[in-house]
């Protein structure tokens, strides 16, 4: 049962997969400019070597096989140039991914930490002046607009207080190489550094964007786990343990809880893909060197190779994250596997 | 201990691309932070015009033969002890210091001190076609200007520390281009071990030489970081670390400097100064700087080519309200492209009126009573002549639309933005000019001769030959009063074709930490942190 | 007929009367709804109303203070920005961008999304299943990622943000008006109307439609508030709305230069995003309340 659902799961991540290279791929058709400059990214091609490329791109041949082409070059790990930089448009993205899934790793496990414990609070005392405080803040908060709240941070903890950086992962005078992208092991791998200095600034640079990242998608879960909890309340088998004399507190615990936890696994996966769009208007408010802030400076730059390459992996990302939250759920609630 | 340190890092496999040196500097997050406006386009000198280039490099890493006292303007001696003319005036000798080290990084290590060789492979670079490395670049745009190579015969080592400079004409102003910026003194060993390992372009990539901080690592866009080279035969400060944060934004530039992520920046809001030098814990510094900031038109373009379209858009910007609202106050209103310090600025010229009724009647004249439509091009970067570009172009749209010219504000990311420019696809363009060196020519040259419309640094395409032969009739000329009146002739001769509408000439400022002293900033150069020091 | 009760009759009043006494119960909807109101008169009748010409430079007034605080003018409520452009007529206009347009793309996307998304409903089999595939995958990527992508292909410009922010909310429309249909044909009453003979589309004409009205008002106030934070992000960004289009986001971007010397020029624009966004949240949240407790009657 449980190898067909995979199985199932699996074609259809295939299926998903094989849309969005169309998708990408087809953008270099909608893109102006050059064909062959904004397959390769390469800029002022030669004539000679425009027909060298065309071959390589099999241009000359159908749709169909030019795109069998561009998927072998994907996975040959071609992606082609940066129009910016002419470094290859792959490697730039494995500098600057690991920062982006550091920040929004942090600002996940807050928003899990802090959004879970209040939506049950609020939804096991409904009604009262606890409920409507969370709630209340809660709504206030998802309705922010997040670069706006960042930049009131910025002007009160900076610039009045002085307290935090206000840009960048780390200070600058710290020589951290980055090895693996992500700060706090990097600081472990650098030699000559004073290591608690850095990861102290680490700390201070991480604080302030981590907060911003993590306040929408806390209200969410605020709000999603309270609606939860209190449609779970409802159900009759709470109804039946209360009666067979269970304490509320026994009731809660064992069967309120663990199914009202059960859905917040699956809105992780949808949390996710928020967290990276949030997480592009935080880098680029913060300057963290994210792919955030790398993809919307390619759009500044008409950078199309960067572009569609930034798009699929974000994409890829996010369907994957959301396609293994789903399988999570899957095998922890019998319930929907739906067969 | 820091030994132990650098072998456990060389056996557990960590490899970066700086691989393992004795650790001279102990990296506890200290040393001093200059954040400037926009990443160096190299590390030599020779290769640049920018200022943001020069900022970021020339003072830091290189020595020149001469140093121009910043206050007096006078020469000093630098890495030429001593020198001499000979009474002809076609022969310049220099007497090189003793013992002045280059740097050692893990890329090259110096086996010999400073001689004559490496000064003439410097100049020779320029000057001989066959130099190993003159192909290298395509071109060296400061002596590429100044014609050196119609300038300077030869240039030969008469020992190991004298050299030898043959002029083929008497030329007054030599010394002081060998004190600019440009004239930094690279490496013949470096050179000669470049070339052993075909790995040629580094020379301008991976710097040598013998300033008083040496390159460490460069990262484009973020950050570009120098350690101090302890064998530096002057005295100097003791910063450790020298880093050069890359912070396009102003705002962003601002913050940094409130929250001590930054010690000195360049290019302040002009705004904020007023806040700046009311505070004790900031100090703001003044210079007066050789610059223009202007609106080109693409003259090659229709209807930029009807001089009384010109004349008429000149006409219509009210340039008090963009001194205002762009520079608050901080900047002269520029009637001529030369600012107002240059020995062949024209009083004369007249300020232009605002006046926007006569634009009307102007465009009616040139057959376009109901206006049309272009597009502004505002540089997306803050440099010292226009702090805000977009705003600029805000303010002139909205003085185009009182005589009914529909304009459009275009902008690109910076790299972008110049290659388009120089692929001449701008309507109109708001951008400007910092000066190398006092020098007119340096103003009228590139930003509007034939040769300028060629090579894309004469942003209003356009080509005059009338023009063209003034400023090349000032400079065969030695006669200052002669050169001073084709230069007033040239500049006349702008007003009235107006290819491009100059705007203002700003001050140049630049705020610190007040902890940070020792800073000193060249009129024409770039800013040096040899004595810099940093109190707790 | 004469109104006379013989026996006890339930009266049930129309579904729209109770729905209204339920929401106006809650005052704070009650309140959104009322903002909102406000804001969708501003959006219609901004050029006639504001005070100043809102492109009008004045350098006279740079960065003049707001009237409450010491240098501020009362001709000048909020102040002006670094171009001396009257504030209070800027954010009035930009109300017309931020929050009209937001609807006019809102509803479009509602249009579009209700046609495709009654064929998803109403069709079966593999073209339905591959559709929905397809729709799953577009809902897994943020609209605002979406909207980001559309732009970098049609380039920056408010226009273009508008198209994007439409085909970016689609799948949402589609997908929620799909699953209602769904919902709604396994009810009883579908299943005895078709048992009476009607064929598809005369169930989804008299049965179906009316009462998609409910989940449908929901998702137009979720998809609104998401509209105006996406064109305010883009327009911050510099990817929506350009210079001098007074569209909020643009304007806190703009205004971002003189964050230390006016911060309310920062601040307002800002402000009026969060409290639109607010208002908007709360009528949501009032409207599925009184949803709720209609239901539970």
């Amino acid at each position: 049962m449980i190898l067909r659902y995979l199985a199932r799961r699996l074609f259809l991540l295939g299926f998903v997969f094989v849309a969005l290279t169309v998708f990408v791929f087809s953008l270099n058709y909608l893109f102006p400019g050059d064909l062959v400059s904004n397959l390769t990214g390469m800029r002022d091609i030669s004539p000679q070597k425009h027909q060298q490329l065309q071959q390589m791109l099999a241009l000359d041949h159908s749709l169909w096989q030019q795109y069998i082409a561009y998927n072998r070059r994907l996975l040959a790990g071609d992606w082609g140039l940066s129009f910016a930089s002419q470094q290859p448009v792959l490697a730039e993205i494995m500098q600057v991914l690991p920062a982006t899934l550091e920040l929004a790793a942090y600002a996940l496990c807050l928003s899990l930490f802090a959004g879970i414990p209040l939506g049950l609070l609020a939804a096991v005392k409904k009604d009262s002046l606890l409920d409507r405080c969370i709630s209340g803040i809660a709504l206030v908060g998802y309705s922010m607009p997040v670069f706006w709240l960042a930049l009131i941070c910025i002007m009160l903890f900076s610039l009045q207080l002085g307290w935090l950086p206000t840009s960048g992962r780390l200070g600058v005078l710290f020589e951290v190489p980055s090895q693996t992208g992500f700060i706090f092991v990097d600081i472990l791998l650098a030699e000559h550094v004073s290591r608690s200095a850095a990861a102290y600034s680490a700390l201070q640079h991480l604080a302030m964007p981590t907060f911003i990242l993590a306040v929408y998608p806390t209200n969410v879960m605020i709000r999603f786990v309270r609606t939860s909890m209190l449609e779970v309340l409802e159900q009759n088998y709470i109804k039946t343990a209360r009666a067979k004399g269970l304490s509320r507190s026994q009731v809660l615990y064992r069967h309120g809880l663990r199914n009202a936890l059960l859905p917040v696994t699956r809105q992780v996966g949808l949390q996710f893909s928020t967290l990276i769009t949030l997480a592009m208007l935080t880098e680029v408010i913060f300057s963290w060197p994210g792919i955030g802030q790398w993809l919307i400076d390619s759009i500044y730059q008409r950078n199309y190779p960067a572009i569609q390459a930034g798009l699929l992996v974000v994409s890829s990302l996010v369907i994957c994250v959301n396609m293994l939250t789903e399988i999570l759920h899957t095998l922890f609630n019998p319930l929907a596997r739906k067969l | 201990m820091n030994f132990s340190y650098c072998r456990f890092g060389s056996l557990s496999l960590v490899l970066w691309l700086t691989g393992c040196q004795p650790a001279t500097v102990a990296n506890s997050g200290q040393g001093l932070v200059y954040c400037a406006e926009g990443s160096p386009e190299s590390f030599n000198p020779q290769l640049v015009t920018s200022g943001t280039t020069i900022d970021a490099i020339s003072q830091h890493l290189y020595d020149r033969l001469l140093d121009i006292d910043a206050n007096s303007g006078d020469l000093l001696p630098a890495l030429a002890q001593q020198w001499h003319i000979s009474p002809d005036g076609l022969t310049y000798r220099f007497k090189l210091r003793p013992n002045v080290s280059f740097h050692q990084t893990d890329y090259f290590t110096p086996s010999r001190y400073l001689t004559a060789e490496d000064v003439v492979f410097t100049f020779n670079r320029m000057l001989q076609v066959e130099h190993p490395f003159f192909q290298t670049a395509t071109e060296y745009p400061y002596f590429d200007s100044i014609e050196w190579r119609h300038r300077v015969k030869s240039i030969t080592a008469l020992s190991s520390d004298e050299v030898e400079f043959k002029l083929n004409q008497p030329d007054s102003s030599f010394l002081s281009v060998l004190a600019t910026d440009f004239a930094a003194i690279l490496s013949a060993e470096y050179g000669a071990q470049l070339v052993a390992q075909q790995q040629k372009p580094l020379l301008d990539i991976q710097p040598v030489g013998t300033g008083p901080f040496k390159f460490r690592q460069y990262q484009k866009d973020v950050l570009i970081r120098y350690y101090r080279h302890d064998n530096y035969w002057r005295q100097h400060g003791d910063i450790q670390q020298l880093v050069i944060d890359i912070v396009p934004d102003n705002t962003k530039r601002l913050a940094k400097l409130l929250t001590r992520e930054c010690d000195i920046a360049p290019i302040p809001r002009l705004a904020e100064l007023q806040m700046f030098s009311n505070r004790p814990d900031f100090k703001v510094e003044q210079q007066t700087s050789m610059n223009v900031a202007f609106w080109a038109f693409n003259t090659q373009k229709p209807p930029f080519d009807r001089v009384e379209v010109r004349q008429a858009l000149a006409l219509a910007i009210n340039k008090p309200n963009i001194l205002q609202a762009v520079y608050f106050g901080q900047a002269e209103e520029a009637t001529s492209v030369l600012p107002p310090n240059s020995w062949a600025y024209r009083k004369q010229n007249l300020v232009q009126s605002f006046d926007p009724v006569k634009a009307k009647e102007l465009l009616t004249q040139a057959g376009y009573p109901d206006g049309f439509s272009i597009d502004i091009w505002a540089m997306p970067v803050q440099r010292l002549y226009n702090p805000n570009a977009q705003k600029m172009a805000e303010l002139i749209q909205a003085d185009l639309r009182a005589i009914g010219v529909k304009a459009r504000i275009v902008s690109y990311e910076w790299n972008t933005f110049r290659r388009k420019l120089r692929q001449g696809e701008h309507d109109s363009v708001l951008i400007g000019w910092s000066a190398d060196n006092a020098d007119p020519d340096n103003f009228l040259r590139p930003l509007l001769s034939c040769a300028a419309a060629v090579s894309g640094s004469n942003r209003a395409n356009w080509c005059d030959e009338q023009f063209d032969q003034f400023i090349s009739g000032a400079v065969q000329t030695t006669d200052v009063a002669q050169r001073r009146s084709y230069y007033l002739a040239a500049q006349q001769y702008l007003q009235q074709q107006m290819p491009l509408m100059p705007i203002a000439h700003s001050k140049r400022f630049q705020v610190k930490n007040s902890s940070v002293q020792g800073v000193t900033i060249n009129p024409y150069g770039g800013i040096s942190l040899v004595n810099a020091g940093k109190t707790p | 007929m004469k109104k006379l009760r013989l026996y006890y009759e339930e009266y049930n009043k129309r579904p729209y009367q109770l729905l209204w006494r339920h929401f106006i119960t809650q005052h704070f909807a009650l309140f959104g709804l009322v903002i909102l109101s406000i804001l969708l008169l501003l959006a219609v009748l901004s050029p006639f109303v504001s005070p100043h010409d809102p492109y009008l430079q004045n350098s006279e007034i740079l960065l003049l203070q707001p009237s409450w605080q010491g240098t501020g003018l009362v001709a000048y409520p909020f102040g002006t920005d670094d171009l001396g452009r009257d504030l209070m007529s800027r954010l009035m206009l930009g109300t017309s961008y931020s929050f009209g347009l937001a609807i006019l793309a809102v509803s479009g996307a509602m249009l579009i999304g209700l046609a495709l998304g009654i064929l998803a409903g109403m069709t079966r089999g593999i073209q339905s299943s591959i559709f929905n595939h397809l729709l799953d995958l577009a809902l897994t990527i943020p609209s605002l990622l979406l909207a980001i992508v559309i732009v970098a292909v049609l380039g920056p410009g408010l226009l273009n943000t508008i198209w994007a922010i439409l085909l970016a909310l689609l799948p949402q429309f589609i997908h929620g008006v799909g699953n209602a249909i769904q919902q709604q044909l396994k009810q009883d009453y579908v299943v005895a109307y078709r048992l009476d003979g009607a064929n598809n589309w005369q169930i989804l004409w008299s049965v179906v439609l009316p009462n998609l009205w409910e989940p449908l008002s929901l998702l137009f106030t979720m998809a609104l508030s998401t509209a105006i934070l996406d064109i305010a992000a883009l327009g911050f960004l510099g990817l929506g709305a350009q210079a001098p289009t007074p569209e909020w986001g643009s304007m806190v971007a703009d205004a971002l230069d003189s964050i230390y010397l006016a911060p309310w020029t920062v601040a307002l624009p800002g402000l009026l995003i969060f409290i639109t966004v607010l208002s908007v949240n709360l009528v949501g949240d009032g409207l599925r309340n009184a949803m709720k407790k209609r239901r539970e009657n």
